[in-house]
C-alpha cells in the first residue's frame, strides 16, 4: 500500500513531538531512537527511515518548524501590506512562537550549539533552505515594489538574515524577563536598525539598539556591581597593578 | 517624527541636561542673590523640559508628577498636552506578536475585523479598530516592557528630583507616582474601574464603554468604540454656548457625584478622556488613573468644604486642617499663622467658583493660571514641606484644578447648586 504524503508528513511530525518531548525529558544524550519510536507509535525501521540519527532529527525538527511557519505567515490575509520590516519581524516572532512549547528543548540544542560545541553550527545551515527562500522572496517584492532599493550584496543577504535569525535564539534562550519581553523589544529595535540600514538613516537606530543594550543589561549588570562590594575592590586591586606596574 | 529617546542612557542623558542647566541657575541666583521666586519657577521649567523631552512612559510620569507636586509652574499642562501623543508606534508584526502572546490567538481569529493601524494613541500603547459579532470594538494593546520602563526611568527621576525639591521630602510622592503608574499599565485594573463606573455612575448623558472581558488582559483591553468628537475638535466645531454650558456642567456635577457617591475619581482631568458624542452625551475613556477616597477623609474633606463656603473663622478652619493632617501640631499662633499663610490662599481659590450659585470662566478666564500661580507661590514659603499635604486632598484639587482649566478653554459657565445641594446631603 502506498503512504500518502499527508500520512507520511503526520507520521514525520508524531515522532518530532515524541523526539522532543523525550529529550526534555532525559537530556539529548540519554534519549534514544528506540524510546522516541515506541512513545511515536512507530516500529524501530520506521524511524530510522525518517531520521537516520538524532542530529538528523534535531534538523528535521527545524526544517519542520519553518514549514509551519510559513503555513502561517500565508494565511495573514493582508500580509501583502506589511512592510519588508514587518515581514522579516513576523517571520522571526513566529517561528519563536512555535519554538515556545519546545523552549526546554530549544535551551538544550542552543547549548549544544553555543557551548558544548556536541553540534556543529555549520550543519545548522543545511536546514535553512527553506528560510532563505522566504526571505529572498521577501527581499525581491519589497525592492520590485520600490519600497526599497536594491542593496548592494542582496544575495548574501538572506544569509546574513539567517545568522541573525540564530542570533535572537541564542539571545531568546537566556532571556529571563516576563514573557520574553526583552526578545521582542530587542527584536524590534535589531530590525529598526535593519530598516534603517535599508533605508540608510543608520545612526539613529543604532544609538536606539546601543541604548536598549545598554539600558537592559549594562545597567543591571553595573548595579550588581555595586551591590557586591568585594567583586569591586577586586576590580578595583587589578585595576591599580594595571596603573601602578 | 521626532526621535524617542528609548533608553535609559539617553534619558540619563537629558535628565542629566536638566539638572546642569539647574546647577546654573542656581548658582545664578546666589551669585546674584536675585528674585528666588523667579529662580525656582524656572526650575519647574527645566524639570518638565527634560521630562517632555523624554516622552512616552515618562510622559505619564511627568503628568503624575505634575498631579502630585503642587511646586511644579503653570506652563507644564500646555507642554504636556502637547507631548502626550508622543508614544513609540507598534508595528504590524508586533501588533500580532502583542495580541497572540496576551490573547493566545491571532488578530484575525480573535475579531471579525481587526484594523492593524492604530487610530489613536494612549496611554503607553495605541488603540485600534475591530469588530466582534457586528459591534465595533475599541482594542487598547500596550508597547512591550513598559514596566521595565517605568522602573529605570523612575529610579532616574527619584534621584533627580530628590536633589532638586529644596530638601523636602519627595519620596512618598515619587511612591505614590510609581504605584498609580504601575495600576495604569494594568489594563485589568482599569478594566474593573471601567465597569465599576459604567454600572454605578447613574448618568444617562454619560456614556462609559462596555469592557469584553475575554479579550482582555494586562497588556490588551477590549471595549465598545464610542463615536465622538475629542476636545480640540469639539471646540473647534463653533458649539453653541448652551451646549458648552452643559457639558461643563456635566462634568462638574459627575465629579461631585462620583466623589460622594462612589468614593471614586477619574483623576486623570486629560482632555482626551472626553469624547463629545451626538445627543449631548459624554463619553467618558481611559480609566487608568482612579483615585479611590476614604470615607473617613471624605467626611473631613466635605466639612471643610462647606465650613469654608458658610464662610466660617479661620480657628475653626485650623481645627479641621489639624484634623486632616495637613497642619501638624504646633503652638496655636503657629498653626493659625500656617494656616494663614499657605491654606488659606488656597482655600480661597478652591472655593471660588463654588461661592455663588454660577460661575462664569470666560469672565474669570485667568483662573487656572492664577491657580497655579498661587499654589506655586504657597510652595515657596520654606516652613512649608511636601509631606504636610494630604495626598487625597491634593489629588482631589488637582483632579478640580484640572476640570477648571478646562472648563476655563470652553468658556463655560457653571450652575454649582446642585452640587452644594448634593454637599448638604451627604453632611
Amino acid at each position: 500500500m502506498k503512504i500518502t504524503q499527508s500520512a507520511k508528513e503526520k507520521t514525520k511530525v508524531k515522532i518530532l513531538q515524541a523526539a522532543v518531548d523525550l529529550i526534555i525529558e532525559k537530556g539529548f544524550e540519554h534519549a534514544s531512537l528506540r524510546e522516541m519510536a515506541k512513545n511515536a507509535g512507530v516500529s524501530n525501521p520506521t524511524i530510522y527511515n525518517y531520521f537516520p540519527s538524532k542530529e538528523k532529527l534535531l534538523y528535521g525538527y527545524i526544517e519542520q518548524k519553518h514549514k509551519e511557519a510559513m503555513a502561517i505567515l500565508q494565511k495573514i490575509e493582508d500580509f501583502h501590506t506589511y512592510t519588508l520590516r514587518e515581514q522579516l519581524q513576523t517571520l522571526i516572532e513566529t517561528e519563536l512562537e512555535l519554538y515556545l512549547e519546545d523552549r526546554e528543548f530549544i535551551i538544550q540544542i542552543a547549548d549544544m550549539v553555543f557551548h558544548s560545541h556536541g553540534i556543529k553550527i555549520g550543519k545548522l545551515y543545511e536546514t535553512n533552505t527553506l528560510f532563505i527562500e522566504t526571505v529572498e522572496e521577501m527581499l525581491n517584492i519589497s525592492i520590485e515594489a520600490e519600497e526599497i532599493a536594491e542593496p548592494p550584496f542582496k544575495e548574501h543577504l538572506p544569509s546574513l538574515f539567517w545568522d541573525y535569525y540564530v542570533m535572537v535564539i541564542a539571545y531568546w534562550v537566556k532571556d529571563d524577563s516576563e514573557m520574553f519581553e526583552n526578545t521582542t523589544q530587542f527584536i524590534d529595535h535589531s530590525l529598526g536598525l535593519m530598516e534603517a540600514v535599508l533605508h540608510s538613516d543608520i545612526l539613529n537606530k543604532a544609538s536606539e539598539l546601543g541604548m536598549f543594550f545598554f539600558k537592559t543589561h549594562m545597567l543591571s549588570s553595573l548595579q550588581k556591581f555595586s551591590t557586591q562590594k568585594q567583586t569591586l575592590k577586586k576590580m578595583k586591586r587589578k585595576l591599580g597593578d594595571v596603573l601602578h606596574g | 517624527m521626532d526621535k524617542l529617546p528609548t533608553s535609559k542612557l539617553s534619558r540619563g542623558k537629558v535628565v542629566g541636561k536638566a539638572l546642569l542647566k539647574i546647577g546654573a541657575k542656581k548658582s545664578k541666583r546666589y551669585l546674584t542673590n536675585g528674585d528666588k521666586k523667579e529662580t525656582h519657577e524656572e526650575i519647574a521649567d527645566i524639570i518638565f523640559d527634560a521630562l517632555g523631552e523624554l516622552k512616552g512612559v515618562s510622559v505619564k510620569i511627568a503628568q503624575q508628577v505634575a498631579l502630585g507636586m503642587p511646586f511644579l509652574s503653570p506652563v507644564y499642562l500646555e507642554k504636556i498636552g502637547r507631548s502626550f501623543n508622543a508614544i513609540p508606534s507598534i508595528n504590524k508584526a508586533l501588533i500580532r506578536k502583542i495580541i497572540k502572546t496576551e490573547l493566545g490567538v491571532y488578530p484575525q481569529d480573535a475579531f471579525e475585523h481587526f484594523s492593524m493601524e492604530a487610530f489613536a494613541a494612549a496611554s503607553l500603547g495605541q488603540v485600534h479598530k475591530a469588530t466582534k459579532n457586528h459591534t465595533p470594538l475599541a482594542v487598547k494593546v500596550q508597547y512591550p516592557g513598559i514596566k521595565k520602563s517605568i522602573e529605570s526611568d523612575m529610579s532616574l527621576i527619584h534621584f533627580g528630583l530628590k536633589r532638586f525639591a529644596k530638601g523636602q521630602n519627595v519620596d512618598h510622592i515619587i511612591s505614590e507616582i510609581e504605584e498609580r503608574l504601575y495600576e495604569e499599565i494594568d489594563y485589568t485594573l482599569e478594566a474593573e474601574n471601567c465597569d465599576f463606573f459604567r454600572k454605578n455612575l447613574n448618568n444617562e448623558r454619560i456614556i462609559i464603554p462596555e469592557v469584553f472581558h475575554t479579550l482582555s488582559t494586562e497588556k490588551v483591553l477590549t471595549t465598545s468604540l464610542l463615536v465622538g468628537l475629542d476636545f480640540e475638535a469639539y471646540l473647534a466645531s463653533n458649539p453653541a454656548q448652551t451646549s458648552k454650558n452643559a457639558y461643563a456642567q456635566l462634568i462638574f456635577d459627575s465629579f461631585f457625584d462620583s466623589l460622594y457617591n462612589l468614593k471614586r475619581i477619574h483623576a486623570d482631568p486629560n482632555p482626551g478622556n472626553f469624547l463629545f458624542m451626538d445627543d449631548a452625551k459624554l463619553g467618558l475613556i481611559d480609566f487608568g488613573c482612579i483615585k479611590r477616597v476614604e470615607g473617613v477623609f471624605l467626611k473631613q474633606y466635605l466639612n471643610l468644604h462647606i465650613s469654608l463656603l458658610e464662610g466660617e473663622n479661620d480657628t475653626q478652619s485650623v481645627e479641621q486642617y489639624f484634623e486632616l493632617g495637613m497642619i501638624e501640631e504646633d503652638t496655636k499662633e503657629n498653626m493659625l499663622y500656617f494656616y494663614q499663610e499657605v491654606i488659606k490662599p488656597l482655600d480661597t481659590l478652591y472655593k471660588e467658583p463654588l461661592v455663588h450659585d454660577h460661575y462664569d470662566f470666560k469672565a474669570n478666564s485667568d483662573f487656572s493660571k492664577r491657580g497655579f500661580k498661587m499654589i506655586f507661590e504657597v510652595q515657596q514659603k520654606q516652613f512649608h514641606s511636601v509631606h504636610k499635604l494630604n495626598e487625597q486632598f491634593l489629588f482631589l484639587n488637582r483632579t478640580l484644578l484640572g476640570y477648571y482649566a478646562l472648563f476655563e478653554k470652553m468658556e463655560a459657565t457653571i450652575d454649582t447648586r446642585k452640587v452644594k445641594a448634593l454637599m448638604r446631603e451627604y453632611q
